[in-house]
Protein backbone atom coordinates (compact mmCIF):
# COMPACT_ATOMS: atom_id res chain seq x y z
CA UNK A 1 0.00 0.00 0.00
CA UNK A 2 2.38 2.85 1.17
CA UNK A 3 4.84 1.72 -2.04
CA UNK A 4 1.78 2.95 -4.11
CA UNK A 5 1.03 5.51 -2.33
CA UNK A 6 4.81 6.91 -2.56
CA UNK A 7 5.30 5.98 -5.84
CA UNK A 8 1.86 7.90 -6.94
CA UNK A 9 3.12 11.31 -4.85
CA UNK A 10 6.79 10.97 -6.35
CA UNK A 11 5.34 11.51 -9.55
CA UNK A 12 3.13 14.10 -8.82
CA UNK A 13 5.42 16.16 -6.71
CA UNK A 14 8.12 15.63 -9.02
CA UNK A 15 6.41 16.72 -12.97
CA UNK A 16 2.97 18.37 -11.48
CA UNK A 17 4.11 20.33 -8.36
CA UNK A 18 7.52 20.88 -8.63
CA UNK A 19 7.47 22.60 -11.91
CA UNK A 20 4.76 25.12 -10.58
CA UNK A 21 6.62 26.21 -7.74
CA UNK A 22 10.28 26.63 -9.40
CA UNK A 23 8.48 28.24 -12.16
CA UNK A 24 8.83 31.15 -9.47
CA UNK A 25 12.71 30.04 -8.87
CA UNK A 26 13.53 30.70 -12.05
CA UNK A 27 11.50 33.46 -12.78
CA UNK A 28 14.22 35.41 -10.30
CA UNK A 29 16.87 34.17 -12.41
CA UNK A 30 18.95 34.76 -15.88
CA UNK A 31 18.33 31.33 -17.09
CA UNK A 32 19.09 30.96 -20.67
CA UNK A 33 19.24 28.30 -23.23
CA UNK A 34 22.76 28.85 -24.63
CA UNK A 35 24.78 25.76 -23.36
CA UNK A 36 27.48 26.83 -21.32
CA UNK A 37 25.47 30.26 -20.11
CA UNK A 38 26.03 31.05 -16.28
CA UNK A 39 22.72 30.74 -13.88
CA UNK A 40 22.53 33.47 -11.43
CA UNK A 41 20.34 34.84 -9.53
CA UNK A 42 19.45 38.29 -10.58
CA UNK A 43 16.45 39.67 -8.14
CA UNK A 44 13.50 41.24 -9.73
CA UNK A 45 15.42 42.58 -12.66
CA UNK A 46 13.41 40.28 -14.79
CA UNK A 47 10.30 41.75 -13.33
CA UNK A 48 11.12 45.18 -13.96
CA UNK A 49 12.57 44.64 -17.97
CA UNK A 50 8.78 44.13 -18.62
CA UNK A 51 8.57 47.72 -18.12
CA UNK A 52 11.25 48.88 -20.17
CA UNK A 53 12.18 49.32 -23.82
CA UNK A 54 14.67 46.51 -23.15
CA UNK A 55 12.27 44.04 -23.66
CA UNK A 56 8.84 45.94 -25.64
CA UNK A 57 6.16 43.56 -26.09
CA UNK A 58 4.57 43.31 -22.90
CA UNK A 59 1.99 46.69 -22.54
CA UNK A 60 0.56 45.30 -25.95
CA UNK A 61 0.24 41.35 -25.04
CA UNK A 62 -1.42 42.81 -21.24
CA UNK A 63 -3.83 44.90 -24.01
CA UNK A 64 -4.37 41.26 -26.11
CA UNK A 65 -4.79 38.98 -23.15
CA UNK A 66 -7.43 41.23 -21.51
CA UNK A 67 -9.65 41.87 -25.03
CA UNK A 68 -9.08 38.19 -25.32
CA UNK A 69 -9.74 36.94 -22.16
CA UNK A 70 -13.54 39.13 -22.22
CA UNK A 71 -14.48 38.25 -26.02
CA UNK A 72 -14.05 34.73 -25.27
CA UNK A 73 -15.87 34.39 -22.09
CA UNK A 74 -18.71 36.04 -23.15
CA UNK A 75 -18.85 35.20 -26.71
CA UNK A 76 -18.13 31.70 -25.36
CA UNK A 77 -21.05 31.78 -22.94
CA UNK A 78 -23.71 33.11 -24.85
CA UNK A 79 -23.38 30.90 -27.87
CA UNK A 80 -23.27 27.92 -25.73
CA UNK A 81 -26.38 29.01 -23.66
CA UNK A 82 -27.86 28.98 -27.48
CA UNK A 83 -26.76 26.20 -28.13
CA UNK A 84 -27.60 24.15 -24.88
CA UNK A 85 -31.08 25.68 -25.13
CA UNK A 86 -31.48 24.96 -28.62
CA UNK A 87 -30.57 21.10 -28.23
CA UNK A 88 -31.93 20.32 -24.77
CA UNK A 89 -35.32 18.64 -25.83
CA UNK A 90 -33.33 14.31 -26.19
CA UNK A 91 -34.37 13.91 -29.62
CA UNK A 92 -32.40 11.82 -32.33
CA UNK A 93 -31.53 14.55 -34.54
CA UNK A 94 -29.87 16.52 -30.94
CA UNK A 95 -28.04 13.73 -29.94
CA UNK A 96 -26.55 13.76 -33.04
CA UNK A 97 -25.66 17.60 -33.23
CA UNK A 98 -24.82 17.56 -29.23
CA UNK A 99 -22.22 14.93 -30.44
CA UNK A 100 -20.69 17.60 -33.35
CA UNK A 101 -20.59 20.65 -30.81
CA UNK A 102 -18.41 18.39 -29.05
CA UNK A 103 -16.48 16.92 -32.12
CA UNK A 104 -13.86 20.08 -31.85
CA UNK A 105 -12.73 18.76 -28.35
CA UNK A 106 -12.03 15.56 -29.48
CA UNK A 107 -9.83 16.86 -32.36
CA UNK A 108 -7.70 18.96 -30.66
CA UNK A 109 -6.07 22.07 -31.08
CA UNK A 110 -3.63 21.47 -34.01
CA UNK A 111 -6.71 19.79 -35.87
CA UNK A 112 -8.66 22.15 -34.96
CA UNK A 113 -6.65 25.00 -36.26
CA UNK A 114 -4.96 23.68 -39.12
CA UNK A 115 -8.82 22.54 -40.49
CA UNK A 116 -9.32 26.58 -39.90
CA UNK A 117 -5.57 27.60 -41.23
CA UNK A 118 -7.06 25.88 -44.42
CA UNK A 119 -10.44 26.63 -44.78
CA UNK A 120 -9.23 30.75 -44.51
CA UNK A 121 -6.19 30.02 -46.84
CA UNK A 122 -5.63 33.46 -48.28
CA UNK A 123 -5.69 32.00 -52.20
CA UNK A 124 -7.90 29.52 -52.63
CA UNK A 125 -10.04 28.70 -49.15
CA UNK A 126 -13.97 29.30 -49.20
CA UNK A 127 -13.62 32.08 -46.78
CA UNK A 128 -11.86 33.95 -49.68
CA UNK A 129 -13.83 32.93 -52.47
CA UNK A 130 -16.74 34.46 -50.26
CA UNK A 131 -14.79 37.34 -49.62
CA UNK A 132 -14.13 37.82 -53.46
CA UNK A 133 -18.13 37.89 -53.68
CA UNK A 134 -17.69 41.04 -52.20
CA UNK A 135 -14.84 42.24 -53.94
CA UNK A 136 -12.44 41.84 -50.67
CA UNK A 137 -9.20 40.57 -50.04
CA UNK A 138 -7.61 39.45 -46.72
CA UNK A 139 -4.33 37.12 -45.71
CA UNK A 140 -6.83 36.41 -42.86
CA UNK A 141 -4.67 35.03 -40.06
CA UNK A 142 -1.65 37.23 -41.98
CA UNK A 143 -3.92 40.14 -41.83
CA UNK A 144 -3.19 42.79 -38.31
CA UNK A 145 -6.70 43.70 -38.16
CA UNK A 146 -8.47 40.25 -38.65
CA UNK A 147 -6.03 37.49 -37.11
CA UNK A 148 -7.04 38.57 -34.00
CA UNK A 149 -10.45 38.25 -34.12
CA UNK A 150 -10.28 34.75 -36.56
CA UNK A 151 -8.51 33.74 -33.21
CA UNK A 152 -10.82 34.45 -30.85
CA UNK A 153 -13.54 33.11 -33.17
CA UNK A 154 -11.49 29.73 -33.24
CA UNK A 155 -10.75 29.15 -29.78
CA UNK A 156 -14.94 30.07 -28.82
CA UNK A 157 -15.96 27.80 -31.61
CA UNK A 158 -13.64 25.04 -30.16
CA UNK A 159 -14.49 25.34 -26.21
CA UNK A 160 -17.92 25.99 -27.55
CA UNK A 161 -19.41 22.23 -26.96
CA UNK A 162 -17.52 21.78 -23.57
CA UNK A 163 -19.71 24.95 -22.34
CA UNK A 164 -22.81 23.72 -24.15
CA UNK A 165 -22.98 20.16 -21.90
CA UNK A 166 -22.17 21.95 -18.91
CA UNK A 167 -25.08 24.20 -19.84
CA UNK A 168 -27.56 21.07 -20.78
CA UNK A 169 -26.26 19.27 -17.47
CA UNK A 170 -28.07 22.52 -15.75
CA UNK A 171 -31.18 22.73 -17.73
CA UNK A 172 -31.71 19.03 -17.41
CA UNK A 173 -31.26 19.58 -13.53
CA UNK A 174 -34.72 22.06 -13.20
CA UNK A 175 -37.56 19.64 -12.24
CA UNK A 176 -39.99 20.01 -15.21
CA UNK A 177 -42.94 20.60 -12.47
CA UNK A 178 -41.40 24.31 -11.96
CA UNK A 179 -42.35 24.43 -15.85
CA UNK A 180 -45.68 22.86 -15.56
CA UNK A 181 -46.55 25.19 -12.60
CA UNK A 182 -45.66 28.10 -14.75
CA UNK A 183 -47.38 26.82 -17.78
CA UNK A 184 -50.50 26.82 -15.99
CA UNK A 185 -50.58 30.02 -14.02
CA UNK A 186 -50.14 31.49 -17.76
CA UNK A 187 -46.79 32.47 -17.76
CA UNK A 188 -45.25 33.56 -20.87
CA UNK A 189 -42.23 32.04 -23.13
CA UNK A 190 -40.31 34.68 -22.41
CA UNK A 191 -40.88 35.51 -18.34
CA UNK A 192 -40.59 31.59 -18.29
CA UNK A 193 -37.06 31.59 -19.60
CA UNK A 194 -36.48 35.26 -17.92
CA UNK A 195 -37.61 34.21 -14.70
CA UNK A 196 -37.28 30.57 -14.42
CA UNK A 197 -34.68 29.03 -16.77
CA UNK A 198 -32.04 31.87 -16.19
CA UNK A 199 -31.76 32.31 -12.39
CA UNK A 200 -31.62 28.05 -11.64
CA UNK A 201 -29.01 27.92 -14.16
CA UNK A 202 -26.80 30.01 -12.02
CA UNK A 203 -24.67 26.98 -10.64
CA UNK A 204 -23.68 26.12 -14.24
CA UNK A 205 -22.87 30.01 -15.17
CA UNK A 206 -19.97 29.83 -12.51
CA UNK A 207 -18.43 26.49 -13.74
CA UNK A 208 -18.55 27.89 -17.29
CA UNK A 209 -17.60 31.73 -16.34
CA UNK A 210 -14.84 30.70 -14.67
CA UNK A 211 -13.51 27.99 -16.74
CA UNK A 212 -14.00 30.30 -19.61
CA UNK A 213 -11.57 33.11 -17.83
CA UNK A 214 -8.93 30.96 -16.53
CA UNK A 215 -8.84 28.75 -19.68
CA UNK A 216 -8.42 31.78 -22.06
CA UNK A 217 -6.11 33.04 -19.61
CA UNK A 218 -3.95 30.54 -19.71
CA UNK A 219 -3.92 28.92 -23.06
CA UNK A 220 -2.09 30.01 -26.07
CA UNK A 221 -1.51 26.34 -28.07
CA UNK A 222 -4.27 27.29 -30.48
CA UNK A 223 -2.73 30.85 -31.10
CA UNK A 224 0.68 28.98 -31.09
CA UNK A 225 -0.88 26.76 -34.16
CA UNK A 226 -2.61 29.68 -35.65
CA UNK A 227 -0.38 32.75 -35.81
CA UNK A 228 2.75 31.81 -33.71
CA UNK A 229 1.56 35.24 -31.68
CA UNK A 230 2.45 37.47 -34.68
CA UNK A 231 0.01 39.92 -36.27
CA UNK A 232 -1.28 41.27 -32.90
CA UNK A 233 -2.15 37.89 -31.87
CA UNK A 234 0.42 37.71 -28.86
CA UNK A 235 -0.99 37.42 -25.40
CA UNK A 236 1.00 36.62 -22.26
CA UNK A 237 1.13 33.48 -22.39
CA UNK A 238 2.52 33.50 -25.78
CA UNK A 239 4.86 35.72 -25.26
CA UNK A 240 5.87 33.83 -21.96
CA UNK A 241 6.38 30.92 -24.83
CA UNK A 242 7.75 32.71 -26.86
CA UNK A 243 10.50 34.28 -24.63
CA UNK A 244 11.70 31.44 -23.33
CA UNK A 245 11.84 28.91 -26.39
CA UNK A 246 12.51 31.16 -29.17
CA UNK A 247 14.24 33.67 -27.69
CA UNK A 248 16.14 31.12 -25.65
CA UNK A 249 15.66 33.53 -22.24
CA UNK A 250 13.82 30.92 -19.83
CA UNK A 251 14.43 33.22 -16.98
CA UNK A 252 12.41 36.25 -18.37
CA UNK A 253 9.75 33.47 -19.40
CA UNK A 254 8.96 32.36 -16.25
CA UNK A 255 8.55 35.84 -14.65
CA UNK A 256 6.00 36.71 -17.54
CA UNK A 257 4.62 33.43 -16.26
CA UNK A 258 4.08 34.12 -13.11
CA UNK A 259 2.81 37.62 -13.58
CA UNK A 260 -0.11 35.26 -15.69
CA UNK A 261 -0.58 33.09 -13.23
CA UNK A 262 -0.89 36.26 -10.61
CA UNK A 263 -3.37 38.07 -12.76
CA UNK A 264 -5.68 34.82 -13.38
CA UNK A 265 -5.70 34.57 -9.69
CA UNK A 266 -6.30 38.29 -8.93
CA UNK A 267 -9.44 38.04 -11.74
CA UNK A 268 -10.23 34.68 -10.61
CA UNK A 269 -10.74 34.55 -6.64
CA UNK A 270 -13.03 37.86 -6.58
CA UNK A 271 -15.14 36.66 -9.89
CA UNK A 272 -16.00 33.30 -7.75
CA UNK A 273 -16.74 34.72 -4.99
CA UNK A 274 -19.08 37.14 -6.31
CA UNK A 275 -20.72 34.21 -8.32
CA UNK A 276 -21.35 32.14 -5.56
CA UNK A 277 -22.93 34.84 -4.56
CA UNK A 278 -24.83 35.52 -7.31
CA UNK A 279 -26.02 32.22 -6.79
CA UNK A 280 -27.33 31.53 -3.43
CA UNK A 281 -29.46 35.07 -4.75
CA UNK A 282 -30.91 33.34 -7.51
CA UNK A 283 -31.72 30.18 -6.03
CA UNK A 284 -32.95 31.21 -2.32
CA UNK B 1 -55.02 22.28 -42.15
CA UNK B 2 -52.56 19.24 -42.83
CA UNK B 3 -51.52 19.46 -38.82
CA UNK B 4 -55.49 19.09 -37.87
CA UNK B 5 -55.78 16.76 -39.98
CA UNK B 6 -53.39 14.02 -38.63
CA UNK B 7 -54.71 14.22 -35.52
CA UNK B 8 -57.35 11.62 -34.33
CA UNK B 9 -60.79 12.13 -35.47
CA UNK B 10 -61.84 11.11 -31.57
CA UNK B 11 -60.24 14.09 -30.40
CA UNK B 12 -61.71 16.92 -31.62
CA UNK B 13 -61.77 18.93 -28.90
CA UNK B 14 -58.18 19.36 -28.50
CA UNK B 15 -57.78 20.04 -32.22
CA UNK B 16 -60.26 22.69 -32.28
CA UNK B 17 -58.24 24.19 -29.09
CA UNK B 18 -55.21 24.04 -30.37
CA UNK B 19 -56.02 25.05 -34.27
CA UNK B 20 -55.03 29.15 -33.59
CA UNK B 21 -51.70 28.05 -32.60
CA UNK B 22 -51.23 26.03 -35.46
CA UNK B 23 -49.01 29.01 -37.69
CA UNK B 24 -46.84 29.68 -34.23
CA UNK B 25 -45.73 25.74 -34.18
CA UNK B 26 -45.66 25.84 -38.28
CA UNK B 27 -42.88 28.96 -37.23
CA UNK B 28 -41.30 26.91 -34.07
CA UNK B 29 -40.89 24.07 -35.99
CA UNK B 30 -38.99 26.00 -39.11
CA UNK B 31 -37.34 27.83 -36.10
CA UNK B 32 -35.84 24.70 -35.18
CA UNK B 33 -34.91 23.29 -38.69
CA UNK B 34 -32.62 26.09 -39.49
CA UNK B 35 -31.03 26.75 -35.92
CA UNK B 36 -30.68 22.90 -36.23
CA UNK B 37 -28.79 22.69 -39.56
CA UNK B 38 -26.74 26.09 -38.88
CA UNK B 39 -25.43 23.94 -35.87
CA UNK B 40 -24.62 21.14 -38.35
CA UNK B 41 -23.45 23.68 -41.03
CA UNK B 42 -20.85 25.46 -38.13
CA UNK B 43 -19.95 22.78 -36.50
CA UNK B 44 -19.33 20.16 -39.73
CA UNK B 45 -18.60 22.48 -41.94
CA UNK B 46 -15.35 23.44 -42.03
CA UNK B 47 -13.86 19.71 -41.01
CA UNK B 48 -16.05 18.52 -44.33
CA UNK B 49 -13.74 20.76 -46.30
CA UNK B 50 -10.66 19.72 -45.37
CA UNK B 51 -11.98 16.18 -46.26
CA UNK B 52 -13.54 16.75 -49.20
CA UNK B 53 -10.41 18.91 -50.63
CA UNK B 54 -7.90 16.07 -49.43
CA UNK B 55 -9.59 13.54 -52.24
CA UNK B 56 -9.27 16.77 -54.90
CA UNK B 57 -6.25 16.84 -57.31
CA UNK B 58 -3.95 19.80 -56.66
CA UNK B 59 -4.38 20.47 -60.35
CA UNK B 60 -7.94 20.79 -60.00
CA UNK B 61 -7.63 22.34 -56.41
CA UNK B 62 -5.74 25.10 -57.85
CA UNK B 63 -8.10 25.94 -60.36
CA UNK B 64 -11.44 25.63 -59.16
CA UNK B 65 -11.44 25.64 -56.02
CA UNK B 66 -14.44 25.52 -54.88
CA UNK B 67 -15.85 23.28 -57.38
CA UNK B 68 -16.28 19.61 -55.75
CA UNK B 69 -13.65 17.11 -56.97
CA UNK B 70 -14.30 15.45 -60.53
CA UNK B 71 -13.17 11.89 -58.50
CA UNK B 72 -12.23 10.31 -55.62
CA UNK B 73 -8.32 10.94 -55.96
CA UNK B 74 -6.42 9.09 -53.56
CA UNK B 75 -2.83 9.87 -54.60
CA UNK B 76 -2.87 12.97 -51.53
CA UNK B 77 -3.29 10.34 -48.94
CA UNK B 78 -0.63 8.33 -50.23
CA UNK B 79 1.86 11.59 -50.86
CA UNK B 80 0.87 12.40 -46.93
CA UNK B 81 1.12 8.89 -46.00
CA UNK B 82 5.11 9.01 -46.93
CA UNK B 83 5.67 13.08 -46.98
CA UNK B 84 5.36 13.46 -43.47
CA UNK B 85 5.84 9.99 -42.31
CA UNK B 86 2.34 9.54 -40.64
CA UNK B 87 2.81 5.46 -40.17
CA UNK B 88 5.84 6.54 -37.57
CA UNK B 89 4.27 9.34 -36.02
CA UNK B 90 0.85 7.39 -35.64
CA UNK B 91 2.65 4.44 -33.45
CA UNK B 92 4.42 7.04 -31.58
CA UNK B 93 1.19 8.81 -30.56
CA UNK B 94 -0.31 6.27 -30.02
CA UNK B 95 2.24 4.98 -27.61
CA UNK B 96 2.65 8.19 -25.41
CA UNK B 97 -1.26 8.51 -24.97
CA UNK B 98 -1.79 5.28 -24.29
CA UNK B 99 0.93 4.20 -22.09
CA UNK B 100 1.27 7.78 -20.39
CA UNK B 101 -2.87 7.86 -19.56
CA UNK B 102 -2.34 3.90 -18.40
CA UNK B 103 0.26 4.58 -15.98
CA UNK B 104 -1.69 7.79 -14.62
CA UNK B 105 -5.03 5.75 -14.11
CA UNK B 106 -2.77 3.20 -12.42
CA UNK B 107 -1.35 5.57 -9.86
CA UNK B 108 -4.50 7.49 -9.70
CA UNK B 109 -6.27 4.21 -8.05
CA UNK B 110 -3.05 3.60 -5.97
CA UNK B 111 -3.53 6.86 -4.18
CA UNK B 112 -7.12 7.12 -4.09
CA UNK B 113 -8.08 3.81 -2.62
CA UNK B 114 -6.09 4.37 0.77
CA UNK B 115 -7.12 7.55 0.67
CA UNK B 116 -11.04 7.31 0.31
CA UNK B 117 -10.75 4.46 2.52
CA UNK B 118 -8.97 6.91 5.36
CA UNK B 119 -6.29 4.59 5.86
CA UNK B 120 -3.27 6.76 6.12
CA UNK B 121 -2.98 9.87 8.88
CA UNK B 122 -3.73 12.94 6.74
CA UNK B 123 -5.57 11.84 4.36
CA UNK B 124 -7.60 15.17 4.14
CA UNK B 125 -4.72 16.68 3.60
CA UNK B 126 -3.32 14.77 0.72
CA UNK B 127 -6.46 14.43 -1.31
CA UNK B 128 -6.64 18.58 -0.77
CA UNK B 129 -3.02 18.39 -2.13
CA UNK B 130 -4.00 16.28 -5.02
CA UNK B 131 -7.12 18.48 -6.07
CA UNK B 132 -4.93 21.48 -6.32
CA UNK B 133 -3.12 20.08 -9.30
CA UNK B 134 -6.41 20.14 -10.75
CA UNK B 135 -5.93 23.83 -11.16
CA UNK B 136 -1.82 24.15 -11.31
CA UNK B 137 -0.54 26.26 -14.11
CA UNK B 138 1.03 24.74 -16.98
CA UNK B 139 4.50 25.81 -15.99
CA UNK B 140 6.60 24.45 -19.30
CA UNK B 141 9.42 26.29 -18.64
CA UNK B 142 11.12 24.38 -15.52
CA UNK B 143 9.74 21.51 -16.77
CA UNK B 144 12.29 21.68 -19.89
CA UNK B 145 14.93 22.57 -17.33
CA UNK B 146 13.84 19.05 -15.22
CA UNK B 147 13.29 16.91 -18.06
CA UNK B 148 17.33 18.16 -19.10
CA UNK B 149 18.59 17.79 -15.81
CA UNK B 150 16.86 13.74 -15.61
CA UNK B 151 17.97 13.30 -18.75
CA UNK B 152 14.44 12.91 -19.91
CA UNK B 153 14.84 15.29 -22.37
CA UNK B 154 14.35 14.32 -26.33
CA UNK B 155 13.27 10.31 -25.86
CA UNK B 156 10.64 8.47 -25.56
CA UNK B 157 10.14 7.04 -22.18
CA UNK B 158 11.20 10.75 -20.97
CA UNK B 159 8.43 11.88 -22.53
CA UNK B 160 5.63 8.86 -21.26
CA UNK B 161 7.36 9.60 -17.90
CA UNK B 162 6.68 13.75 -17.60
CA UNK B 163 3.54 13.21 -18.90
CA UNK B 164 2.22 11.28 -16.38
CA UNK B 165 2.86 13.04 -13.88
CA UNK B 166 2.33 16.84 -15.93
CA UNK B 167 -1.29 17.97 -16.57
CA UNK B 168 -4.61 17.52 -14.92
CA UNK B 169 -4.45 13.56 -15.71
CA UNK B 170 -3.33 12.13 -12.10
CA UNK B 171 -5.23 14.76 -10.10
CA UNK B 172 -8.65 14.13 -12.55
CA UNK B 173 -8.41 10.54 -11.92
CA UNK B 174 -8.29 10.70 -8.29
CA UNK B 175 -10.95 12.59 -7.48
CA UNK B 176 -13.21 10.48 -10.02
CA UNK B 177 -11.78 7.32 -8.47
CA UNK B 178 -12.30 8.69 -4.91
CA UNK B 179 -15.71 9.31 -5.34
CA UNK B 180 -16.26 6.06 -7.06
CA UNK B 181 -14.22 3.87 -4.02
CA UNK B 182 -16.46 5.24 -1.78
CA UNK B 183 -19.47 4.24 -2.69
CA UNK B 184 -18.04 0.22 -2.93
CA UNK B 185 -19.34 -1.10 0.59
CA UNK B 186 -16.41 -0.94 3.44
CA UNK B 187 -17.68 -4.96 4.08
CA UNK B 188 -15.61 -5.95 0.98
CA UNK B 189 -12.39 -5.06 1.93
CA UNK B 190 -13.31 -6.47 5.74
CA UNK B 191 -13.91 -9.70 4.03
CA UNK B 192 -10.85 -9.98 1.61
CA UNK B 193 -8.94 -9.11 4.62
CA UNK B 194 -9.85 -12.03 6.58
CA UNK B 195 -9.51 -14.11 3.06
CA UNK B 196 -5.86 -13.07 3.64
CA UNK B 197 -6.32 -11.72 0.17
CA UNK B 198 -3.19 -9.42 -0.29
CA UNK B 199 -3.56 -5.59 -1.08
CA UNK B 200 -2.73 -5.11 -4.89
CA UNK B 201 -5.05 -8.55 -5.65
CA UNK B 202 -7.92 -6.92 -3.69
CA UNK B 203 -7.45 -3.92 -5.61
CA UNK B 204 -6.94 -5.41 -9.34
CA UNK B 205 -9.41 -8.59 -8.51
CA UNK B 206 -12.65 -6.22 -6.53
CA UNK B 207 -11.79 -2.69 -6.78
CA UNK B 208 -10.51 -2.51 -10.47
CA UNK B 209 -14.59 -4.27 -11.67
CA UNK B 210 -16.52 -2.39 -9.62
CA UNK B 211 -14.96 1.00 -10.49
CA UNK B 212 -14.35 0.79 -14.09
CA UNK B 213 -15.96 3.62 -15.17
CA UNK B 214 -14.02 5.70 -13.91
CA UNK B 215 -10.90 3.78 -14.97
CA UNK B 216 -12.37 4.60 -18.19
CA UNK B 217 -12.85 7.90 -18.25
CA UNK B 218 -9.96 8.63 -16.47
CA UNK B 219 -8.15 6.68 -19.15
CA UNK B 220 -10.31 8.00 -22.05
CA UNK B 221 -9.40 11.65 -20.88
CA UNK B 222 -6.05 11.19 -20.35
CA UNK B 223 -5.57 9.90 -23.43
CA UNK B 224 -6.68 12.38 -25.01
CA UNK B 225 -4.90 14.75 -23.39
CA UNK B 226 -1.52 13.70 -24.15
CA UNK B 227 -2.95 12.77 -28.16
CA UNK B 228 -3.93 16.46 -28.80
CA UNK B 229 -0.56 18.11 -26.73
CA UNK B 230 1.52 20.55 -29.04
CA UNK B 231 3.36 22.38 -26.68
CA UNK B 232 4.97 19.37 -25.03
CA UNK B 233 6.09 18.05 -28.01
CA UNK B 234 7.66 21.13 -29.24
CA UNK B 235 8.96 22.05 -25.49
CA UNK B 236 10.32 18.09 -25.20
CA UNK B 237 11.59 16.93 -28.47
CA UNK B 238 14.57 18.68 -30.00
CA UNK B 239 13.30 20.33 -33.46
CA UNK B 240 14.85 17.97 -35.71
CA UNK B 241 14.08 14.83 -33.73
CA UNK B 242 11.34 14.03 -36.31
CA UNK B 243 10.98 10.11 -35.80
CA UNK B 244 10.25 10.74 -31.96
CA UNK B 245 7.66 13.46 -32.59
CA UNK B 246 3.66 12.61 -31.93
CA UNK B 247 1.27 13.22 -35.23
CA UNK B 248 0.36 16.64 -33.83
CA UNK B 249 3.99 17.76 -33.92
CA UNK B 250 4.76 16.08 -36.75
CA UNK B 251 2.06 17.18 -39.16
CA UNK B 252 2.78 20.84 -37.79
CA UNK B 253 6.16 20.34 -38.83
CA UNK B 254 4.85 19.21 -42.57
CA UNK B 255 2.74 22.19 -42.97
CA UNK B 256 5.47 24.46 -42.19
CA UNK B 257 7.65 22.40 -44.95
CA UNK B 258 4.70 22.30 -47.20
CA UNK B 259 2.71 25.62 -47.15
CA UNK B 260 1.13 25.52 -50.56
CA UNK B 261 0.23 21.94 -51.33
CA UNK B 262 -2.76 22.00 -49.27
CA UNK B 263 -4.70 18.96 -50.85
CA UNK B 264 -1.62 16.98 -49.76
CA UNK B 265 -1.73 18.58 -46.66
CA UNK B 266 -5.38 18.24 -46.12
CA UNK B 267 -5.37 14.75 -46.22
CA UNK B 268 -2.81 14.74 -44.01
CA UNK B 269 -5.05 16.38 -41.30
CA UNK B 270 -7.88 13.83 -42.47
CA UNK B 271 -5.71 10.75 -41.74
CA UNK B 272 -4.16 12.24 -38.36
CA UNK B 273 -8.09 12.93 -36.84
CA UNK B 274 -9.35 9.16 -38.29
CA UNK B 275 -8.15 7.89 -35.07
CA UNK B 276 -9.46 10.14 -32.60
CA UNK B 277 -12.99 10.30 -34.53
CA UNK B 278 -13.29 6.67 -34.25
CA UNK B 279 -12.37 6.52 -31.20
CA UNK B 280 -14.48 9.18 -30.15
CA UNK B 281 -17.76 7.45 -32.23
CA UNK B 282 -17.07 4.53 -29.71
CA UNK B 283 -16.84 6.40 -26.55
CA UNK B 284 -18.97 9.43 -26.82
CA UNK B 285 -21.36 8.80 -24.16
CA UNK B 286 -18.30 8.25 -21.62
CA UNK B 287 -16.65 11.04 -22.73
CA UNK B 288 -19.76 13.69 -23.11
CA UNK B 289 -20.31 12.79 -19.64
CA UNK B 290 -16.59 13.17 -17.83
CA UNK B 291 -16.16 16.35 -19.71
CA UNK B 292 -19.56 17.32 -17.46
CA UNK B 293 -18.44 15.64 -14.42
CA UNK B 294 -14.95 17.04 -14.69
CA UNK B 295 -16.09 20.53 -14.75
CA UNK B 296 -18.75 20.38 -12.32
CA UNK B 297 -16.12 19.57 -9.57
CA UNK B 298 -14.08 22.92 -10.03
Amino acid sequence: MWSGILLALAVYALFGLVPAVANTVVSFTNYALYPGAPVNFTGWSNYTAMFTSERPGFMQALVATVVFVTAVTIAQNVFALAVAHRLVRDTRWNGLLRVLVFLPIVLGVTIVGLVWILFFEPGQGPAASLWGLFGAKSAFFGSDTLAFPLVIGVQVWQNIGFSALVFLGGLNAIDPQIYQAAEIDGVTRWRRLSKITFPMLAPAVTVNVLLAVVGSFTTYNLIYVLTAGQYGTMTLGMLSFTAAFTDSNLGYGAALGTVLFLMTFIVALPLMMYLRHREARLLS
Amino acid sequence: MTATSLRPASRPATAQRRRPASPLRRLRFWARLVTGLLIAVVFLGPVLYVVLISFETPAHFLTHPMTPPSGADLSNFSKAWTGADLATELINTVIYSVVASALSTLLALLIAFPLARKLVRGHRQLYTLLVVGLFLPLAYIPLFIEARMLDLYNNMPGYIILHVGFGPNLPLGVVLLYAFIQAVPKELDEAAWLDGTSYLTYLLRVIVPLTRPALLISFLYGMLQVWNDIIGPVVLFAGTSTNLFPITRGIYYFFGLNESLYTIFAAAVTIASLPLVIVFAGTQRQLIRAAVAGSLKG
